[in-house]
């Protein structure tokens, strides 16, 4: 008895396999978490009132070591500028999402983002 | 006639999951690179005996692996056994959903993708409803899948050219 090594069957059943690959990553590796609502932002442990991402504001906050610029604009919210030698703070750019932290080391100032779906993350959970 | 049939498929199933667990043993001691990623070389007994003597004999096998294998292992029960067997009974539901599919005839190589793909799947979904309900772990099953894919087509070809010496 003589068979294929491979049916046609099997060609479409590795097509089919290999095209759901990608549909994979984009669907698991796209970001669905969510826009956030306000941001809440510590200065050297304390923590501020929240602040609504929907007013567009641009709000200068003392650390520990000089004042940080941070911006709030369309939703969205970042460092413009900080005191600090690193500048990690600045360069980690516009931060939206729920869930999303950011933080200024040398300065103690940190925020993060709540949105309305309580969300975990690998530190809360 | 009819029970020394039976015996005689008894004997097949006895040797083919020796086979089984010897690999799958084998196989446990090999170091790997990410939690879930493995060969699954015992898929190829299981494809074989699929291939060759149909669903009923290589369910047997299947269970038959998963099971001795755990107790060899010491993992009998254990939440690696529960994977384990999540994975083993989608991948022979699978298996059995594609025999039942009229027309075109899979061979060796669609099936053992197949199995390796719903093993992967259903085991994914057992350890995250089971053990780790994060989202984070979701990135990690596009990952998981494409190992599944990768060692699904491997084995399977290597199915298909034994069983093309065997013929």
């Amino acid at each position: 008895m003589k068979t294929d090594l491979i049916t046609r069957a099997d060609w479409l059943v590795i097509a089919a396999a290999i095209a759901l690959l990608p549909w994979l990553y984009s669907a698991f590796w796209s970001d669905n978490r969510g826009v956030g609502d306000e941001v809440h932002i510590v200065v050297d442990g304390k923590e501020l009132p929240a602040i609504s991402l929907q007013q567009d504001q641009t709000l200068t906050i003392q650390g520990s070591i000089g004042p940080s610029v941070v911006k709030i604009a369309d939703g969205r919210v970042r460092f413009l500028s900080s005191p600090c030698r690193g500048q990690q703070c600045v360069h980690s750019g516009w931060h939206q999402h729920n869930g999303e932290f950011a933080a200024c080391l040398p300065n103690r100032i940190a925020m993060l983002i709540t949105g309305s779906a309580a969300r975990f993350d690998t530190f809360s959970y | 006639m009819n029970t020394l049939a039976t015996t005689a498929e008894d004997h097949r199933i006895a040797l083919l999951a020796a086979l089984a667990i010897t690999i799958h043993i084998a196989e446990s001691a090999l170091p790997s690179p990410l939690p879930g990623i493995k060969p699954g070389l015992a898929n190829i007994v299981t494809i074989a005996t699929l291939c060759i003597y149909g669903l009923r004999t290589a369910a047997w096998v299947v269970m038959l692996r998963v099971v001795v294998g755990s107790l060899l292992l010491g993992t009998f029960l254990s939440p690696t056994f529960a994977l384990s067997f999540t994975g083993a009974l989608a991948s022979l539901i699978m298996l059995g959903a594609a025999r039942l599919i009229p027309g075109q005839r899979l061979g060796p190589v669609g099936y053992s993708l197949l199995a390796a793909m719903a093993h992967m799947a259903g085991q994914f979904i057992a350890a995250y409803w089971l053990f780790i309900p994060h989202p984070a772990l979701l990135h990690l099953f596009p990952i998981l899948m494409t190992a599944a894919v990768l060692f699904g087509l491997v084995s399977g070809i290597i199915v298909a050219a034994m069983l093309k010496h065997i013929q």
